[in-house]
């Protein structure tokens, strides 16, 4: 039990996955189906990790964001939801609350390679969150986004010499898998408002800039990984079967994670150990 | 009456005369004593100097690791039986003699730079700071201090293993080395990724030698 239970595939994947699927099963008729993702989530903390807090490391300020990010959507959707001002607001917010989550990694540099890497960090923060809250409306899309989101950090970041970023993107992954299964078994599309896309855009932006700050994920595949939600914004015909719908989105996901695990792969084979 | 007030005086000025030399005489004795009682202090020579780690695998043997660059100081003072060590070790300068990643991706040491295990990037350094090292005799044998990891301080006891000193000759300082041991959890200090496949427990070495400053 104990060999299971630390084992990196049921602490990333089998785990979360359950989690989600029994969550969202239970929420499926609610607005808050798409809440799953922070239970699945945890669930990944727990076994890896734990939760201790203390000292506030990145690795730890980023698990502590990704846990609140579902409930800030809960307060967006419940706020104003229709309104156009909260996307480029919460995508601002993101680009702060990144600069607060990896403050000790952009400290540790000097002069302008301080400022530099902040902004960087924060403008990739604000453009995946955004490229992510696009699709809010539409959980089949939002959810092969995560899907290709969770797989393009978790392998890429292994490839970057880090286990905790593949464990934390097949969390993802798999949260983003169980909320496109639970659709189909429902039968009904479950719009993610901001309660599914801000955690998704938020997760993988965190798990990313961690493999390249705190690992060897080169920088330019960051940028390629903007390219997962775009991928799964791109117009696909409307068919009645919704598995075939969320097959489709999936694999044009999936197809774009391929690029940035790309750039991860040629990266390692070019660099002196 | 006025005799009797000039010879006080007279008295008086030969008592401080006597005190002050007493006291000169006492202090020009005690100076080989001073000189000897001075704290040492000597700087690691990295040459000589080596910082290593040693942690099971998979229950099957031990992995030996070291890291390449470090400073530091010792002071001691036999005399006063006290001391100190301040040691600073670079975390990115891990080695575990896998330089050569042949066909995966990354290496052993590289993955020990990320925040898996050293988190280098964030916590560049690993400090140690004595609060007390213990003499058996003249000869300094344990080490109490802190070790700082991963941003989280615990008491280390360090075991001095062995301890000696050359004299100074007509060519060379005089030089002091030895080798000292401990263990540490280092879940105790956050890093937790592997464990139990990767041991818990580690043993630290150091040896080391120095000249004195």
């Amino acid at each position: 039990m104990s060999d299971l239970l630390n084992h990196p595939a049921f602490q990333g994947a089998v785990a979360p996955f359950i989690v989600a699927l029994i969550v969202a099963s239970a929420l499926g008729r609610t607005r808050f189906a798409w809440l799953a993702i922070l239970p699945a989530y945890a669930t990944m903390v727990a076994l890896d990790t734990g939760f201790t807090l203390t000292p506030l490391t990145a690795s730890r300020r980023s698990w502590l964001i990704a846990l609140l990010a579902p409930l800030v959507g809960v307060a967006a959707d419940s706020y104003r939801r229709s309104s156009r001002r909260v996307a480029p607001a919460l995508a601002g917010a993101a680009a702060l609350v990144s600069l607060w989550v990896f403050w000790t990694l952009i400290g540790n540099r000097e002069g302008w390679r301080s400022a530099a890497v902040g902004a960087g960090i924060a403008i990739y923060f604000a453009a995946l969150v955004a490229a992510v809250l696009r699709l809010r409306d539409d959980g089949l899309r939002c959810g092969a986004a995560g899907l290709g989101l969770g797989i393009a950090v978790g392998i890429a970041g292994i490839v970057s010499a880090s286990i905790g970023a593949l464990v934390a993107g097949a969390a993802l992954a798999a949260a983003s898998g169980a909320m496109l299964v639970v659709q189909i078994a429902l039968a009904r599309t479950i719009a993610p408002g901001y309660t599914g896309a801000l955690p998704i855009g938020m997760i993988a932006a965190l798990i990313a800039v961690g493999a390249q700050q705190l690992a060897e994920l080169p920088w330019y595949a960051l940028l390629l990984m903007l390219l997962v939600p775009l991928a799964a914004s791109l117009p696909v015909p409307r068919p009645e079967v919704r598995f075939a719908r969320a097959a489709v989105l999936s694999l044009l996901a999936l197809v774009a994670a391929t690029l940035p695990i790309a750039a991860a792969w040629y990266a390692a084979r070019g660099a002196p150990s | 009456m006025v005799r009797r007030t000039r010879r006080a005086v007279v008295i008086l000025y030969r008592l401080e005369n006597i005190v002050h030399k007493r006291l000169a005489l006492f202090a020009v004795a005690a100076l080989p004593l001073a000189a000897v009682a001075a704290p040492e202090t000597f700087s690691f020579d990295p040459l000589h100097t080596s910082a290593n780690f040693a942690i099971d695998h998979l229950g099957l043997s031990t992995i030996h690791g070291r890291f390449d660059k470090f400073n530091g100081k010792v002071t001691f003072d036999p005399a006063a039986k006290t001391g100190s060590v301040d040691f600073v070790v670079d975390t990115a300068s891990v080695d575990t003699n896998d330089r050569d990643k042949g066909s995966r991706p990354r290496s052993r040491d590289e993955h020990l730079r990320s925040a898996d295990f050293f988190s280098a990037a964030e916590f560049p350094t690993m400090t140690y700071k004595s609060t007390q090292v213990v003499y058996t005799g003249d000869t300094p044998t344990k080490i109490e201090g802190n070790l700082t990891l991963l941003g989280v301080t615990k008491p280390v006891t360090l075991t001095i293993d062995r301890f000696r000193c050359n004299s100074a000759t007509a060519s060379a300082k005089e030089r002091c080395g030895g080798d000292a041991s401990g263990k540490i959890k280092r879940s105790d200090f956050g890093m937790k990724r592997g464990i139990p496949a990767i041991g818990d427990d580690v043993t630290l070495t150091f040896g080391f030698e120095g000249d004195k400053e």
